[in-house]
């Protein structure tokens, strides 16, 4: 019965902030990743306040959980996070501390984006033998620009609930978001067409979802498994498997060891590309549509 | 069915017309483009259905996403370029997410909406969903895993084991934490059972179980901690009830598997205890409404027996610093322990974090009728993380924690002791950690610990020392560690051991089994 009564007085509380926050102007969204933030920004546009915790060039298995973070999440109108256990290391500790009821799981102000998108990958058995497995499949899904058109809609859709007068916005601004995605997806699949086909290799398997939009095989990791790293046997196996398929670019992002990626390299006659999953994590790719605008470039001059 | 949908396909984009530089034709090219995605879309909700209705009449499974996606990704061997494919259902379900309560292929009907808005009002009287997890209350409950493949609850386990020589034979009395390694030889002082998930909508239940072997090898076991903590107060407070650490530091409310180093450090194993100070009680937290972080946490709890160590302790054969002790029964209010802690943190830089807390425990001791315990204790964490962060490396930690002990030593049962004395005794310890490269960490401990003279009391737990140690420390990957470290012990009696100094070495190694812990900071 106490319970019982906790439970409503703790709704009503719940209830009377969220009135008061809706009368605000702005609505306070937080992003675990930069590329969410992306997407809640070409969304939410002048009608939010974007937050993003990590930074784009750090390692997001592994962010610190500073206490500064769970300021910025006690604040939070909304929390967008992946829902498929890329935080799982650092996110639970800060929602524990922030003590926000508004982002709490199912709630409005809770964007998973992974709802809705069907994750690759996923073990069949889950042994850590394997590494650094994710059990609901492979987190990295934001690459694929499709992907991160439902991911729009997700949080456009959020966005309308929690701040109504603002939904037709929103809603525009998500369609503008879906037209631009589609125009560029003819731009950016016509510059790959060429190369449709072709084996690339990778530091980390985070490139799946991008492999599978545009038709790259990227099964060969300079990792032996992931989040292990990179071992001299393995990289002896994987040099001798990339001349023999002639493969002629690495992918390497900001937080890998180049170094290891430019030795291969070197024996192969490949390329170092620069790649990121992340919005502001290479030169000038503050939005989304930049970031996959600049993965296509680097790839395109390095393969030509 | 697949060659039908890849024929239509086919057909589809032989109608494109070639694109035009006129920016009002690429308009309507668009939108032609997004007719004839529709009629895509509709093709292919049709051929989800004919498939479904095959796949209930098979029993051989449906193909995964990703094999159906290869055969109806668009052919490279086009001599036009086609239209590139601007929706998948193959990575998107076409559907909207399950709603929190409902799951299964039934609640994936088609929809436009994503259902995030009414999450919370669409539980049924049978389940409750405030994890999302659409619990049934008469669900049997099933353990090991992850709350990602349908667990209520998180299960871990922690192996801690440690290979120790030390120049001293009696490494029991020269370490001062109960984990730490206590004898020449093999150690096992750590295994940890650790369990949490969601109680209900209200709480969340924590759980650690800690079984240790003592030098006999018989086995010991100690309910660590086993409390529950509210999820959904308002304003920023938080409740939290049972079995626990307190919250007084750094050191003292982490487990030893989180340590930097393979022993605990002196001054909290001196002031707080060997197994740190902890108990049964109560405890509230308020977050502070202000741009940094701050907070407030207040504690009480029973600090009897020998984790409430410099409090209701009756010590070890009734003796504590001397004095017979009187294991007395609560009298009051006066009787508990209150802790009560603030901590505020700010970040320098975008790489650069400061964290700064402090701390006090007071309390009654069982030296004499009246004689009383007040601990501060002061910690400062400072962390820089490269922006580069693969893994969390490279970092650079520095810790350091003071305190400040204030013992009204009584005089025992029936004023047995000859004097009443009071100790000002303080002490701390500073260490830095420097994760050099990824899986890699090297340290540096420097301990003090000054306990004031006294020409009437001589207890092993009071005399000053101070240690230097360093160790180095390989994770294999986040789930286990193997590190090795040295220790150089400077007593300033040696009335337990054979000399002043001792020489320690120990290679601890460790396994984590289950689920995946988070790290806080």
């Amino acid at each position: 019965m106490k319970t019982e009564y906790l439970t409503k007085l703790a709704a009503v509380f719940g209830l009377c902030l969220t009135t008061t926050l809706t009368a605000q102007a702005k609505v306070n969204v937080v992003a675990t990743l930069p590329d969410y933030a992306a997407i809640a920004r070409e969304v939410g546009g002048d009608n939010v306040d974007v937050t993003v915790l990590a930074k784009p060039t750090e390692d997001p298995h592994f962010v610190d959980a500073r206490p500064s973070f769970v300021v910025k999440l006690r604040q939070a109108d909304m929390l967008i996070d992946g829902g498929a256990e890329l935080e799982i290391g650092w996110l639970p500790p800060l929602l524990q501390n922030a003590r926000n009821p508004k982002i709490a799981a199912g709630q409005p102000g809770r964007v998973e984006a992974s709802q809705g998108v069907r994750l690759m990958d996923v073990p069949a058995t889950l042994t850590r033998a394997a590494g650094d497995v994710h059990a609901m499949g492979n987190p990295h899904f934001m690459v694929d620009p499709i992907i991160a058109k439902a991911v729009a809609a997700h949080i456009a859709s959020s966005l309308a609930a929690i701040d109504p007068a603002h939904a037709a916005a929103f809603q525009t601004n998500e369609k503008q978001f879906e037209a631009t995605i589609n125009a560029k997806l003819q731009e950016w699949g016509a510059k790959l067409l060429p190369y449709r086909g072709q084996s690339l290799v990778a530091y980390h398997d985070s490139w799946v979802y991008f492999a599978h939009r545009f038709g790259f095989n990227i099964n060969i990791f300079l990792e032996p498994k992931p989040g292990i790293p990179p071992s001299p046997s393995h990289l002896a196996e994987v040099i001798a498997e990339m001349k023999a398929q002639k493969i002629k670019a690495i992918i390497v992002e900001p937080y890998h060891n180049r170094k290891i990626a430019e030795k291969v390299a070197e024996s192969t006659g490949a390329k170092v590309v620069e790649f990121a999953q992340f919005p502001g994590a290479l030169p000038d790719t503050d939005t989304y549509v930049k970031l996959i605008d600049s993965l296509v470039n680097h790839l395109t001059s390095a393969l030509k | 069915m697949v060659a039908m949908w890849v024929c239509a396909q086919a057909v589809l984009q032989a109608q494109e017309p070639v694109p035009s530089p006129s920016p009002n034709d690429v308009e309507l090219l668009r939108q032609q483009v997004q007719a004839l995605t529709e009629t895509v879309k509709s093709l292919q909700k049709q051929v989800k259905a004919q498939q479904d209705v095959i796949s209930k009449i098979n029993v051989e499974p449906a193909p995964l996403p990703a094999n159906a996606s290869a055969s109806t990704a668009p052919s490279p061997a086009a001599s036009t370029p086609p239209a590139f494919a601007t929706t998948d259902d193959s990575v998107v379900a076409s559907a909207p997410p399950p709603p929190p309560g409902a799951t299964g292929p039934a609640a994936a009907a088609v929809n436009s909406q994503f259902p995030t808005t009414d999450a919370s009002v669409t539980t049924s009287n049978e389940t409750i969903s405030s994890t999302g997890a659409g619990a049934s209350l008469t669900a049997p409950m099933t353990v090991a895993g992850s709350v990602a493949s349908g667990n209520y609850m998180n299960i871990s386990f922690d192996g801690q084991f440690a290979l120790a020589y030390s120049s001293d034979r009696n490494l029991d009395q020269l370490e001062v934490g109960d984990h730490d390694p206590l004898q020449r030889g093999f150690n096992a002082r750590n295994l940890e059972l650790a369990l949490d998930g969601a109680v209900d909508p209200c709480f969340e239940g924590f759980a650690n179980i800690v079984f240790k072997l003592d030098n006999d090898n018989a086995t010991n076991i100690e309910v660590e901690e086993a409390f529950l903590q509210t999820t959904n107060l308002p304003a920023g407070l938080q409740l939290k009830a049972g079995q626990f650490f307190s919250a007084f530091g750094r050191i003292n409310p982490t487990h030893p598997h989180t340590w930097d180093f393979a022993d605990d450090s002196l001054v909290h194993g001196l002031f707080l205890g060997d197994d740190g100070l902890r108990g049964v009680g109560a405890q509230i937290s308020w977050t502070v409404p202000v741009s940094w972080y701050s907070q407030f946490i207040f504690g009480v709890q029973n600090g009897r027996g020998n984790t409430g160590f410099s409090f209701r302790n009756p010590g070890v054969d009734g003796t504590f610093f001397g004095r017979l002790t009187t294991d007395r029964e609560a009298r009051g209010v006066q009787d508990f322990v209150y802790i009560p802690r603030f901590e505020s943190s700010f970040d320098l830089s975008a790489t650069q974090t400061v964290l700064g807390g402090i701390s006090g425990a007071f309390g009654p001791n069982e030296t004499g009728a009246d004689s009383y315990t007040q601990i501060y204790g002061a910690d400062l964490l400072y962390k820089w993380k490269s922006p580069r962060a693969e893994g969390g490396f490279p970092f650079v930690k520095w810790q350091t924690e003071a305190m400040y002990r204030r013992f009204e030593a009584g005089r025992g049962v029936a004023q047995s002791f000859p004097v009443a004395e009071t100790f000002h005794d303080w002490g701390m310890y500073s260490q830095v950690i420097w994760g050099f490269k990824k899986g890699w960490t090297t340290g540096l401990r420097g301990d003090y610990v000054h306990m004031q003279a006294s020409d009437f009391t001589d207890s092993l737990d009071r005399q000053s020392r101070s240690r230097v140690s360093a160790d180095l420390t390989w994770y294999p990957t986040e789930f286990s560690k193997i590190r090795l470290q040295y220790n150089h012990d400077f007593l300033e009696e040696d009335h337990f051991l054979t000399a002043h100094q001792a020489d320690s070495i120990f290679l601890q190694f460790e396994f984590i089994l289950g689920a995946h812990g988070a790290h806080k900071f």
